[in-house]
């Protein structure tokens, strides 16, 4: 030793002093390989695992790891080969069963096998990147068992084969099955895939084919797709016991594919039993198990809304277009609402109440109700209808419901001005006549309308019924300040401030003398309290109740309008006259004269007066006399209410007529407000943004617009710009 | 030059100049040789009570320049002179005019006429002359459209050269259809622009969505229906 500097102190690694006995290595692997065969033959019993343990360590730790592990893959591939054959002997359905008996033992002894060989596989194995045990006795049963020439095809035709047995009703041992497919799915998902799901797949879609295009022969659209739900739930059936469950997705598709997507349009269009039947006949279950199939399949779902569309807009149209159907509204309403309410059902409870069919329901209604030009007027007659007797008796709940249904037809109205114009019509015949069966039911209306409308449609609806009130008030009030007058006939007046009712021509007529001094009395008190208005009598719109003795002594009440009020009470002071004379007396215009002599004197039932000659038309040479022998089985007697009714073609022109016409100055509304607040804009966005403004009320016509327009610069409201033509600027 | 206001005066316009004690007008006074003369051809052709040159005046004046009454060439002296009302020429219109054609006299008037015709022509000028025609027409007050009688004759006389064809099935149209019984500013502005820019007869480039007024579109619907 040296007198140097201070040396740091170096710890060395305690190395054992190991003899490496050459044979050492070729010694301990003999005992291993040993150990290994009787694993194999079920002998593992009498193994000592710490010993077999510390001789794979010894032998890896010595640097042998190279010669263990390649004595590992001879000695397994080697018995595997044994196995092999033994399996490939088997004979038919224990070739299956021997398969797995093996394949368990396999397993067994791997696991041995590997805990024995634990060092080296956290050693050895991952330093110099070999597989490791458990996986390497894996792929070596893959190699030498699964992928051998024998077995390989054998394997797989066998699996399928039971598939089919399966299929085809038989029952098979699905334990057996799921234990093979698992074996398949531990040895990696490529050979599953490979050696079974694919082929599996492509048979799969083979039968199916052949399958559906057998069912398709001899089946109704009905019960095949019973056949195919029964088969698509087998198939996940047959996942769910004894397959990989990510092959369901994919099995299902091919089911789908071949039974379903491959068929799709001839079902539907099936003769007699398909989609339009079905529709047809309200098959509720069998709509629902087509649209949970077709849901399943592109454009599936697609399909049956196209068809049910297509379908729906016919029968709506021929519904509409029918002409027989048109000669009664309620009638015709009342269709419409069923057929609204059938699909509504259907899509309830076969379609999931899905709504991309609500849609289509409503475009379909919204495009075959307005065919006819006159659904405004029909829905108008039908409401009608219902608030005359329709609604009498019905629940206040019942009654919100058909008033919400005939709302849902309403909202489909392209016209809705053309509604609100008869509407008024009816609702003020209805509110004169006293007609209506609740006004609770009519108020409830007037509110939907609002909601949906806004309150410019309603607000002249609901003058009318404030008038009716005010009425009322004023009544008492005139009666109460002539008390004098409480002796005599009882006047009932309706005000109507002009503007919220539909404009009627004021017709006057003589009325007999006690009426003309009563309505006198009522003008000069009305007109103490309401100075500067106007007061004009519509006595085409009145009713009046008078007591009547005929020639027998028989005693009635009679009912009438104030026209015929004024011809009857002629008869009081004359017993013959001449239809020259009444008409001199009463100045009732010609026509409605007619018409009133008519209902009194040649309806059966009503005839209080007598007409010489007895001919159904009245004449102007014609005599009046009263029937002294008339009867009737009822103490009071209505003649000729004034009830709402269809248009006749004159009237429907007329009407139409005043529509237009009303509807330029909201066009030209509409315009200017566009044009105010954009200043400048081109042609085609102003007819864009004036029918989006009007939509509400009614489709503007392009044409109209126009030449609303024109007329709008000729007043110098707007100009075209000078340049770009097709500009148009508004004039401040 | 923009669309003129319109206003329009009931009676003959009065005359804007003044006669002093010598009876020559005190506005010419001071005025060159040149002015004398326009003055004194004014005075030949005018009206001496009113002070203008009437329509009696204006025949005459045709017929001194060789020109029909109905001719366009009148129509474009107006439009030179800024004549307000239909058959009148006031001093001031008529010294403005002579004196921007450059004329004070008759025959020079006369040679004038065909410069006139080119400057008419121009581009920048034949859309202002076109708009002016109609409104020369517009002799009421407040009057917003002229009748499709006038207006057939105006398209001839005005059109008729450049676009004979368009001008033929318009008038043939104008006088067979129920829709409108005049023409108004508007309609007439876009009846120069639907010849200019339309290819006829085939009117292929005709789109009924953009914005001509209404009665061109009857029009065009009208002659593909002859076509077909």
């Amino acid at each position: 030793m040296s007198n140097q500097k201070k040396r740091n102190f170096q710890i060395e690694a305690f190395k054992h002093r190991v003899v490496v006995d050459p044979k050492y290595a070729e010694k301990t692997w003999k005992i291993l390989e040993h150990a290994i065969h009787e694993i194999y033959n079920h002998n593992a019993s009498g193994l000592s695992f710490e010993e077999l343990y510390r001789n794979a360590y010894n032998m890896v730790l010595h640097k042998f790891g190279e010669k263990l592990y390649s004595g590992l893959v001879t000695t397994m591939t080697a018995h595997l080969k044994e196995i092999s054959k033994s399996i490939e002997a088997a004979q038919g359905d224990l070739f299956l069963e021997e398969l797995n008996r093996k394949w368990n033992d396999h397993n067994k002894a791997l696991q041995m096998i590997r805990d024995i060989l634990m060092y080296m596989d956290r050693t050895y194995i991952p330093n110099s990147r070999k597989t490791p045990v458990y996986e390497l006795g894996l792929n070596l049963w893959r190699d030498n068992i699964i992928h051998s020439g024998k077995i390989q095809s054998r394997l797989l035709s066998t699996l399928l084969e039971l598939v089919h047995r399966e299929r085809t009703g038989e029952v098979i041992d699905r334990g057996l099955m799921r234990n093979t497919i698992k074996m398949l799915m531990d040895l990696g998902s490529s050979v599953y895939q490979d050696d079974f799901e694919k082929p599996f797949l492509e048979v799969s879609a083979e039968f199916y084919k052949v399958e559906s295009q057998k069912f398709i022969e001899c089946c109704d659209c009905g019960d095949y797709l019973k056949k195919a739900e029964i088969r698509l739930n087998e198939e996940i059936e047959r996942i769910a016991h004894y397959l990989d469950v990510k092959s369901e997705a994919k099995i299902t598709n091919v089911v789908e594919k071949e039974m379903i997507a491959n068929h799709m349009t001839r079902l539907v269009h099936m003769e007699n039993s398909g989609l339009v039947n079905m529709l047809l006949d309200d098959k509720y279950e069998d709509l629902g198990r087509m649209y949970n199939l077709f849901k399943r399949v592109p454009n599936g779902l697609s399909m049956i809304r196209d068809v049910m569309t297509s379908h729906l807009r016919e029968t709506g149209k021929q519904l509409v277009t029918d002409a027989e159907s048109s000669k009664d509204p309620v009638e015709f309403v009342q269709r419409l609402l069923d057929e609204r309410d059938k699909y509504d059902k259907i899509i309830c409870q076969a379609f999931s109440n899905a709504k991309t069919f609500q849609n289509a329901l409503n475009s379909s209604f919204e495009y075959f109700i307005n065919l006819n030009s006159r659904s405004p007027e029909f829905i108008s007659l039908f409401v009608d209808d219902k608030l005359r007797k329709g609604l009498k008796g019905v629940s206040e709940e019942d009654v919100e419901i058909i008033l919400d249904k005939v709302m849902m037809l309403f909202r489909y109205l392209q016209e809705k001005d053309v509604f609100e114009k008869y509407y008024k019509q009816h609702l003020a015949k209805r509110l004169l006549s006293g007609k209506t069966v609740s006004d609770d039911a009519e108020r409830s209306l007037i509110v939907k309308l609002k909601t949906e409308c806004g309150y410019q449609f309603t607000s002249k609806l609901e003058g009318m019924f404030t008038d009716m009130k005010t009425s009322q008030d004023t009544m008492q009030g005139f009666y109460a300040n002539h008390p004098e007058l409480a002796e005599g006939p009882t006047l009932v007046v309706q005000v109507l401030t002009t503007g919220s009712w539909p404009t009627q021509p004021t017709i006057t007529c003589n009325l007999p003398t006690e009426m003309a001094a009563l309505c006198e009395k009522f003008r000069s008190h009305y007109l103490g309290t309401h100075t500067g208005r106007r007061l004009s009598w519509q006595t085409n719109m009145g009713t009046a109740d008078i007591k009547a003795t005929f020639g027998k002594g028989q005693k009635h009440e009679l009912n009438v309008s104030t026209y015929q009020m004024c011809v009857l009470m002629l008869f009081n002071n004359a017993d013959r006259l001449s239809y020259k004379e009444i008409e001199q007396a009463t100045e009732i215009p010609a026509s409605d004269l007619k018409r009133c002599l008519q209902s009194m004197a040649c309806v059966k039932g009503k005839n209080v007066l007598r007409k010489e000659p007895m001919s159904k038309d009245i004449g102007t040479d014609d005599a009046f006399f009263v029937n002294d022998k008339f009867t009737s089985k009822f103490y009071k007697v209505k003649i000729g209410t004034v009830v709402a009714q269809k248009e006749s073609e004159p009237e429907k022109l007329e009407t139409r007529q005043r529509v237009e016409e009303d509807r330029k100055p909201q066009i030209e509304a509409a315009i200017v407000r566009i044009m105010k607040s954009r200043r400048v804009l081109d042609h085609n966005n102003v007819i864009a943004e004036v029918t989006k403004q009007l939509q509400s009320r009614f489709l503007a016509n392009p044409t109209e617009i126009k030449k609303r327009i024109e007329s709008l610069i000729e007043r110098e409201f707007l100009e075209r710009d000078s340049d770009d033509r097709k500009l148009y600027r508004y004039l401040a | 030059m923009p669309p003129r206001a319109s206003k329009r005066k009931s009676a003959p316009p009065n005359s804007s100049s003044v006669t002093s004690s010598d009876g020559r007008s005190v506005s010419n006074k001071a005025k060159t040789k040149g002015m004398d003369k326009i003055d004194r051809l004014f005075n030949t052709y005018a009206n001496s009570s009113l002070g203008v040159i009437d329509p009696e005046g204006i025949e005459a004046l045709c017929s001194d320049l060789g020109v029909d009454y109905t001719d366009v060439r009148i129509l474009m002296l107006a439009w030179k002179l800024k004549a307000e009302k239909q058959g009148y020429f006031t001093q001031d219109e008529w010294q403005t005019g002579l004196k921007a054609l450059g004329v004070d006299s008759l025959t020079k008037l006369k040679k004038a006429l065909p410069e006139l015709e080119k400057e008419v022509e121009e581009p920048s000028n034949y859309e202002d002359f076109y708009i002016y025609a109609f409104q020369y027409c517009l002799t009421e007050e407040k009057q917003k459209s002229v009748d499709i009688e006038s207006i057939c004759e105006l398209l001839n006389l005005v059109l008729g050269v450049q676009f004979r064809p368009q001008v033929d099935s318009l008038v043939e149209y104008l006088k067979v259809q129920n829709d409108y019984k005049v023409i108004n500013a508007d309609q007439w502005i876009n009846f120069l622009r639907f010849c200019k820019e339309i290819s006829f007869p085939d009117l292929e480039n005709y789109d009924a969505t953009q914005a001509w007024p209404l009665i061109l579109d009857n029009f065009v619907e009208w002659m593909r229906e002859k076509q077909s």
